[in-house]
């Protein structure tokens, strides 16, 4: 009981702690460069479905994350003297990501907005950029400036600076998708005429696909809006001039544009053997260790929270039976409350709650968040299992002597299993295929490497239909082998 | 063996037992009969405290059960078997499991000697070639001379049983009242709630008759089904015979 109190007094505090945190990093100022000099390690968040910025390609046999910012991160690295290490996480979650700890700093072809300025600062532009359109090879004689898409569907990145820019367009209907590469779909299969995108991003894709065009967008950008700036947490002014001094030396001796060419190499090695020819791989033997990387992430995944699920739900499930003051309430609240928020939230809550205390990996954070969630549905099922089990049974156990314990251990929970077993495989299935969500906070599980796969290689269908497949083979294993196990347990 | 002072149950307001004062002797095969909801399966179920009294003493063997410890309770209740209505059978255990679970778990007995013990029983209820036949697959009878062999398994002082033919197709009730019959005859102390009024007759050392919530009318066989004196005694025979 006591333990209880004391593990829900940690529960307030971290949570008044999450309040706390900021003001702490408003009041480091100064010591910023010293921490991470003291750590001996820069954490760089990023978004690696940018090319030519950031995006993966294979270096010396090993997939890494490569690319212009890539390459000054390593730079700033390189000056303060410390070890570099890219987190990818969705655009989206950047800046909470920065905010709530978990990066040091952001580097991924970000516009410093005004808006974005009233939550984090910025360095100096590193990079001047430009802002393209991207329509159809075919309609390339009907849209060639902003007035002449009066009118049509454009498509933007939901949260982006291009999304702003969209708005110059007269009259235009806007479709923001968090995904790059669903947008370039929906521009191929005629579900938007146009895009707004990032330059160099735009030539890069543009530049694999005969049926993409691109060209200079006649926008009015203000000041800010056009470069590429890395963006701090508020306050870290110290940080923010040893990384402006790497930046002026990269402006200096124009190593951008050196930069540049060297993404342009990697990104053309996708379709180059090691000899240097060009060659038609299939898709497949191009990818496949993406999907399988994916796919390893995701059954970890499903295999850990189905697991430690199955422990907690079996733990509530027994503290919702107890008649002990205050346990079977403080079960009930909790079930009641993770069943009534979406696990987007939790896995998100958990990965940035965290960060801001200590600093928890994207994987654990994702694999603790599914578990927790897993394991309040776990219980009702396994609560209903045992009260399905005969009153009779307890009593007949009970009047042979046998505890409550023994009696719950070897008469009632293996009933109960066999009653609740086909629930249970339903929410084994969920599981497989709500881990998905974890892809948000940066874990590389198969649907986070499906919009890699589809970011590279350029193709908008056929990774969907390849990680479809997966998905259904892992299921479909799984139903056959809880049959199997179902059948073992009929004694009727 | 077992003495019952001032027992009072209730469920709610509802009071289903009032001030029942009883004793068991050791070897003593005692009877209950009583019309439908006069509490006697309430009774028989606060002896080995599977329904906590609301008042009063149930005292085994010069223990007193009433506010034992859940350990030491649970030491008590192994040597009180107790048969039910539905058989109760553990249905994801063979028969011969069912019979060794509660000494090994509980009584800590060894397993060889468990099996040895339970093959025994089943033999001798008739039942030594189903030791791995699930109760699923044995009839009505055969499930209940199961549960029997299970509640003998612990070695028990006294057997309680309730209705334990009731629930069963009319073929089958003789086999289980031979179990019974064969183990009054070697001694067992027991307690039976029963509608068979023939095994009352023929093994009951003494019959209870319970109406309301007390024990109205007792005597030998004889007595109550020859002679009832109580007026309710006499409506309730005059109805079952
Ligand atoms: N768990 C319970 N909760 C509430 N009331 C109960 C409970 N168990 C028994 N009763 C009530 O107590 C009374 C006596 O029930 P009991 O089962 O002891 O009667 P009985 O003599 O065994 O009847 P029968 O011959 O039908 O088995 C009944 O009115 C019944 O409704
Ligand atoms: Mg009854």
């Amino acid at each position: 009981m006591k333990k209880r109190l004391i593990g829900f007094i940690t529960l307030l505090l971290m949570l008044t702690g999450l309040g706390l945190a900021p003001d702490q990093a408003n009041a480091e100022d100064g010591s910023a460069l010293q921490r991470i000099q003291d750590a001996g390690v820069l954490v760089v968040g990023t978004s690696a479905d940018f090319p030519p910025f950031e995006f993966y390609a294979v270096v010396d046999g090993e997939r890494r994350v490569v690319g212009m910012d890539i390459m000054i991160a390593e730079q700033i690295a390189d000056d303060l003297g410390v070890e570099l290490q890219i987190q990818d996480i969705g655009f989206d979650s950047l800046l909470p990501a920065l905010e709530a700890r978990n990066v040091d700093v952001v580097i991924a072809g970000m516009t410093p907005t005004a808006e974005r300025r009233r939550s984090v600062d910025f360095s100096d532009i590193y990079f001047e950029t430009f802002q393209n359109l991207m329509v159809r090879a075919e309609d390339q004689e009907v849209f060639d400036s902003i007035e002449s898409l009066r009118g049509q569907r454009i498509g933007v990145q939901s949260g982006s600076l291009q999304e702003g820019l969209a708005e110059q367009i007269p009259d235009a209907e806007i479709m923001s998708l968090t995904d790059l590469s669903d947008l370039l779909l929906a521009l191929r299969t005629n579900r938007i005429d146009a895009m707004v995108m990032q330059g160099p991003n735009a030539e890069a894709h543009a530049g694999h696909d005969d049926s993409l065009h691109t060209f200079v967008g006649d926008f009015d950008l203000e000041d800010d809006d056009a470069g590429s700036a890395i963006a701090f947490r508020q306050g870290e002014d110290s940080l923010v001039e040893a990384v402006n001094e790497t930046l002026s030396y990269i402006a200096e001796e124009n190593l951008t544009e050196e930069f540049l060419a060297v993404a342009g190499e990697y990104m053309a090695q996708a379709e180059l053997d090691e000899e240097g020819e060009e060659i038609e791989e299939s898709f497949i033997s191009s990818y496949w260790e993406y999907f399988r990387d994916g796919t390893l992430i995701t059954l970890l995944i499903s295999a850990s929270a189905v697991f430690f699920g199955l422990v907690l739900g079996s733990l509530l499930a027994l503290m919702r039976l107890s008649n002990k003051f205050l346990i079977r309430p403080l079960a009930t609240a909790y079930i009641e409350f993770v069943r009534g928020t979406p696990l987007l939230i939790q896995v998100m809550f958990i990965y940035f709650a965290s960060g801001m205390l200590f600093n928890l990996p994207a994987l654990t954070a994702g694999i603790i968040a599914v578990s927790l969630n897993s394991g309040a549905y776990i219980a009702e099922i396994i609560r209903g299992g045992i009260n399905s089990v005969n009153t009779g049974q307890e009593e007949a156990s009970r009047s042979l002597g046998m505890s409550k314990k023994q009696a719950m251990r070897y008469i009632i929970f293996p009933q109960a299993l066999k009653n609740i077993w086909p629930a249970l495989g339903n929410e084994f299935i969920t599981i497989i295929k709500e881990s998905s969500i974890v892809s948000v906070i940066g874990v590389g599980e198969l649907i986070f490497q499906t919009r890699v796969v589809r970011s590279i290689s350029f193709q908008g269908i056929l990774p969907l239909f390849v990680t479809m497949l997966i998905y259904f083979a892992l299921t479909f294993s799984l139903t056959k082998l809880l049959n199997y196990y179902e059948g073992s347990m009929n004694h009727d | 063996m077992i003495k019952v002072n001032h027992l009072k149950k209730s469920f709610g307001k509802n009071e289903v037992l009032k001030d029942i004062n009883e004793e068991f002797n050791q070897g003593e095969v005692v009877v209950v009969i009583g019309p439908s909801g006069s509490g006697k399966s309430t009774f028989l179920r606060c002896l080995n405290l599977l329904e906590e009294p609301s008042d009063g003493e149930i005292v085994f063997e010069g223990t007193p059960l009433t506010g034992l410890k859940e350990k030491e309770l649970n030491q008590l209740r192994q040597k009180m078997g107790m048969v039910f209505q539905q058989f109760n059978l553990f249905p994801h255990k063979t028969a011969k499991e069912n019979l060794t679970i509660a000494p090994v778990k509980s009584k800590g007995v060894n397993v060889n000697e468990a099996n040895h013990k339970a093959s025994q029983l089943l033999q001798q209820v008739g039942l030594g070639d189903k030791e791995e036949a699930y109760p699923a697959n044995l009839s009505g009878g055969q499930q209940q001379r199961v549960a029997i062999a299970r509640a003998l398994a612990m070695k028990p002082d006294v057997m309680l049983f309730d209705e334990p033919t009731s629930a069963l197709d009319p073929e089958m009730v003789g086999e289980v009242l031979k179990v019974m019959k064969d183990l009054a005859q070697s001694g067992m102390t027991m307690v039976v709630v029963t509608h068979e009024m023939g095994f009352a007759r023929e093994v009951a050392d003494r019959v209870l008759f319970m109406d309301n919530g007390s024990i109205v009318e007792q005597g030998t066989p004889e007595e109550i089904f020859s002679n009832p004196k109580n007026e309710r005694t006499q409506d309730f025979l005059s109805k079952v015979l």
